[in-house]
């Protein structure tokens, strides 16, 4: 006789800005059950609520919702992450009857935030309506305040991060804010926790047109386990587990890549041909020296930073020590950072990457994104497609640190060209014309990142199948998509299941499965856990179907397939695009989706629990 | 008006700032004896211990050269010391930082300052305390544990006053806090002499090792360390 829902709060906190009402809903325990948290349950909360396609994702009718996973509170190492999941503000469709289609946005991010939401008694945070002017919100277990938020507007997110914390009087508090991007409505703004951790790819757009500064939250609640004991012991193993995975000597991806940071990737991504170079042009950058992980690590890093009862520490943070920008103190670049604003941009001075990273976090933009519109303006005026009038006066070239710091504080302030520079590359290429869609570098109008594609197909599937636009931590088959929906989830890190791409180390062969157990009572096993991904992808695409996503929206920007490379080992190589096509029919049939169209088919639905019988 | 004895016999590194209120307290820590000196009716009584043997007390120290902010050492002092009693048996409890006894302050630029029970050898928590002596125990509400030197609450006696914590917070680390009832909780226990901290913190940055008063941040508030660390390392804000 279970009656209480175990591992789980079972309430979210829901809190309408229109009309300043707050209150706890109950969670069905079938959603629990069937989308475990996180991404998962947000899209279901997204599925209920959004009832029509077509929504604008500006309107106070859509949900921002913070949500946590399972896992997240207790002290399994690396369950420090949370799932931002909202409709885009960045994606469109080629054909729809809505003017307003897009995907659904999921972002991760890690910290403290998630772990907080639980303690304060939630399972998660769903905001709707609009506030009449800025404000921020403090919930403090049952408390929940809407205060004003006017002296905070128009504060970068370094700045609000000191001074917020001074006004709440109690560092016991987490954040997550918006800087000037978010509040100005660039499609691609983030939100920022601890100043320097962002959750990107359009969330804080959303945010910022709730006019919602700010959330902050602490408290003192957790949620049962199942079995305690059983729990205590998984812990322990894991714990120790991923302590001797750290420590052997061995490789491993997580003792080195990961200790050292993803800037490690950015020598290896260069020599092996797989890096965002030349708004995606080249895949090696002749200056990597200059950039790379020693560098990085030379001139820049000196603290580790973890996120919750993490081992990892995979944040390194510095400061410039010599040269114009001394004196900046940041996260060091990181792969994305470092790659986006670095290597795309022909940039090789290591301080200046890191001041625009500074700035691009401080306005609170994707820099992943902002790095690839700046590439886009940057090749469209070299092709003199646009002009030095069009750039309001900035000479926007190759390698040049400090026209990529104006131009990312117009995007910011969206202020001139900012103004549509802040609507992403295809918003971009449509205005510029003249087939320069050819060149930008988007999928349903998401950014690529920092992997490039002409040397790994597999990286083409992940950005051109994901359900929130380009993405390349989507995953390059249905099996691994499937797996990180499902982790992204729980609330757990991606990292820690790297040294094995499949478990947490030390818990055992189904050790995902095994600490839910344990936390939920229900028996979970590594084919549970996966089709629990699968449901959570599928119901995505459902949603993302409705508003008019085919198969024809599920494909690479053409540059690939129509321009080699132009310089390096690679240099003469594109891909095919038969043999992506081919790919993609696989794809969907693994998946059992309509080759055509891509609609889910029926059959697989109902095996996933997304029909009424 | 103080005088400051600590297991060395050396002058405290800071000046502690005199109490508020009429009493001093004196102590040896493990020393010959404990001289402990309290206001009852209108003189001066002393109780002493017998224990006659030195000690030396152990604390918790932090490198904060080495502390990511990974608060797996509150989650693991929250589970040891707040445990949860499952089926009639105590067991570890899930851990919300919230219950821990060593809490970490995050400041911008990046810093992680854990702060625990510096078992401060003039102890301005206890002499603020201002709950009179037990004269068969020697003990006002808040006392030192003699075995281990840890800060332990009466609750039988203490009247919730919440002067400890004030010194604690003015004065040292910041560490008491005040629970439902105001009276003082979550003070480092050592966990029965096997700080779990220390144990499972992930990067090394905590140790178990006597109380050395002259330490650089020896007994000082997080935002004073954070201050000091921040000038040091980053040398841009204050
Ligand atoms: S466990 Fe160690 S590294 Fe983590 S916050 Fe505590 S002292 Fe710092
Ligand atoms: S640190 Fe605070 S609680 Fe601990 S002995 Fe010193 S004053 Fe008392
Ligand atoms: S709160 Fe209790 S222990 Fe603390 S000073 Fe007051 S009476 Fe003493
Ligand atoms: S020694 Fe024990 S009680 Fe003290 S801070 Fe560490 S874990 Fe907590």
């Amino acid at each position: 006789m279970r009656n209480q829902v175990f591992g789980y709060h079972g309430r979210l906190l829901d809190i309408n800005l229109s009309t300043g009402k707050y209150s706890s809903t109950t969670i069905p325990s079938d959603d629990t059950e069937k989308f475990l948290g996180g991404r998962g349950l947000g899209m279901k909360i997204l599925w209920d609520r959004l009832r029509q396609p077509g929504i604008n994702p500006l309107s106070p009718q859509n949900p921002l919702m913070f949500m946590p996973g399972p896992y997240s509170g207790f002290p399994i190492p690396a369950a420090s992450r949370t799932c931002v999941v909202t409709k885009s503000p960045c994606t469109s469709p080629v054909h729809s009857d809505y003017p307003y289609a897009s995907t659904v946005s999921y972002s991760n991010i890690g910290g403290f935030f998630g772990p907080e939401i639980r303690f304060a008694g939630y399972d998660g945070i769903v905001i709707t309506g609009k506030a009449s002017s800025p404000v921020y919100i403090v919930i403090e277990d049952e408390k929940v305040e809407i205060r004003d938020a006017k002296k905070f507007w128009g504060m970068g997110t370094d700045l609000f991060d000191r001074q917020f914390i001074e006004e709440l009087g109690d560092r016991r508090f987490q954040t997550c804010c918006i800087g000037p991007a978010g509040e100005n409505l660039v499609s691609y703004a983030c939100i920022i926790h601890t100043a320097s951790r962002a959750a990107g790819r359009g969330v804080g757009c959303v945010m910022g047109s709730k006019n919602l500064k700010a959330i902050t939250l602490k408290g003192s609640k957790m949620p049962n386990v199942a079995d305690h004991k059983r729990f205590l012991s998984l812990l322990e193993d894991s714990r120790k587990g991923i302590k001797e995975v750290l420590h052997s000597p061995g490789f491993s991806l997580l003792n080195y890549f990961i200790i050292k940071g993803t800037a490690s990737y950015l020598s290896w991504s260069s020599e092996n041909d797989q890096m965002t170079v030349n708004n995606f042009r080249d895949t090696t950058f002749p200056d990597i020296g200059k950039i790379g992980l020693e560098a990085v690590q030379k001139d820049i890093w000196f603290r580790e930073s973890a996120c919750y009862c993490c081992p990892v520490a995979c944040k390194k943070g510095g400061a410039v020590k010599k040269g114009v920008y001394a004196g900046v103190v940041h996260d060091a670049p990181e792969y994305e950072t470092g790659t986006m604003f670095g290597a795309n941009l022909r940039v090789s001075d290591i301080e200046g990457i890191t001041k625009v990273i500074f700035e691009g976090d401080d306005y609170g933009m994707d820099i992943i994104s902002a790095g690839n519109v700046i590439g886009f303006l940057m090749e469209a005026y070299e092709k003199e497609y646009i002009d030095k009038a069009f750039l309001d006066g900035i000479d926007l070239r190759w390698g040049d640190v400090n026209a990529a710091r104006k131009m990312v504080a117009k995007i910011g302030k969206r202020e001139g060209i900012g103004d549509l520079a802040g609507k992403g590359v295809k918003a971009i290429s449509k205005k510029i014309g003249r087939n320069s869609d050819k060149f930008a570098i988007q999928v349903k109008g998401l950014e690529l990142a920092a992997w490039n594609v002409y040397k790994n197909i597999g990286m083409g599937i992940s950005y051109a199948t994901s359900n929130r636009g380009a993405c390349h931590q989507n995953g390059e088959n249905v099996e691994v998509q499937n797996f990180r929906a499902m982790l992204d989830s729980l609330g757990i890190c991606r990292f820690i299941t790297y040294h094995s791409n499949s478990d947490v180390p030390g818990s055992g062969k189904n050790g995902l499965g095994s600490l839910l157990s344990a936390i939920t009572g229900i028996e979970w096993t590594t084919e549970k856990l996966t089709e629990a991904g699968e449901r959570i992808f599928n119901l995505e695409k459902l949603f993302n179907y409705r508003e008019g996503f085919r198969r024809e929206d599920d494909t690479l920007p053409e540059r690939f397939f129509t321009e080699p490379v132009k310089s390096g080992p690679l240099k003469g190589k594109m891909l095919k695009k038969e043999e992506f096509d081919k790919l993609l029919d696989e794809y969907y049939q693994v998946r059992g989706w309509n080759p055509k169209t891509s609609e889910p088919g029926k059959p697989r639905l109902q095996k996933l629990g997304l029909l009424p019988t | 008006m103080m005088e400051t004895e600590n297991h060395r016999n050396e002058k405290q590194d800071k000046p502690t700032s005199p109490s508020r209120r009429d009493f001093i307290w004196k102590m040896a820590v493990g020393g010959g004896a404990a001289i402990l000196f309290g206001k009852v009716g209108d003189k001066l009584l002393l109780a002493s211990e017998n224990t006659k043997q030195t000690r030396e007390y152990l604390m918790v120290h932090v490198d904060y050269s080495k502390c990511t902010g990974c608060r797996t050492c509150e989650s693991v002092c929250s589970s040891f010391n707040h445990r949860q009693v499952v089926n009639r048996e105590s067991l570890l409890g899930l851990g919300n930082p919230f219950y821990s006894n060593i809490r970490v302050h995050s400041y911008n630029p990046d810093l992680d300052i854990p702060a625990v029970c510096a078992l401060c050898p003039d102890a301005p928590c206890i002499r603020s305390c201002p709950v009179e002596l037990d004269l068969k125990t020697g003990r006002k509400a808040l006392y030192r544990d003699e075995k281990t030197g840890t800060l332990r609450n009466d609750p039988n006696r203490c009247i919730g006053c919440g002067s400890c914590q004030e010194a604690c917070k003015i004065q040292r680390t910041d560490v008491i806090v005040l629970g439902p009832d105001h009276k003082p909780e979550r003070i480092c226990t050592l966990c029965d002499g096997d700080p779990q901290c220390v144990k499972y913190c992930p990067f090394n940055a905590l140790s178990f090792a006597k109380v050395v008063p002259e330490r650089e941040f020896y007994g000082l508030h997080p935002d004073i360390i954070s201050k000091k660390l921040i000038n040091r390392w980053y040398n841009t804000r204050e």
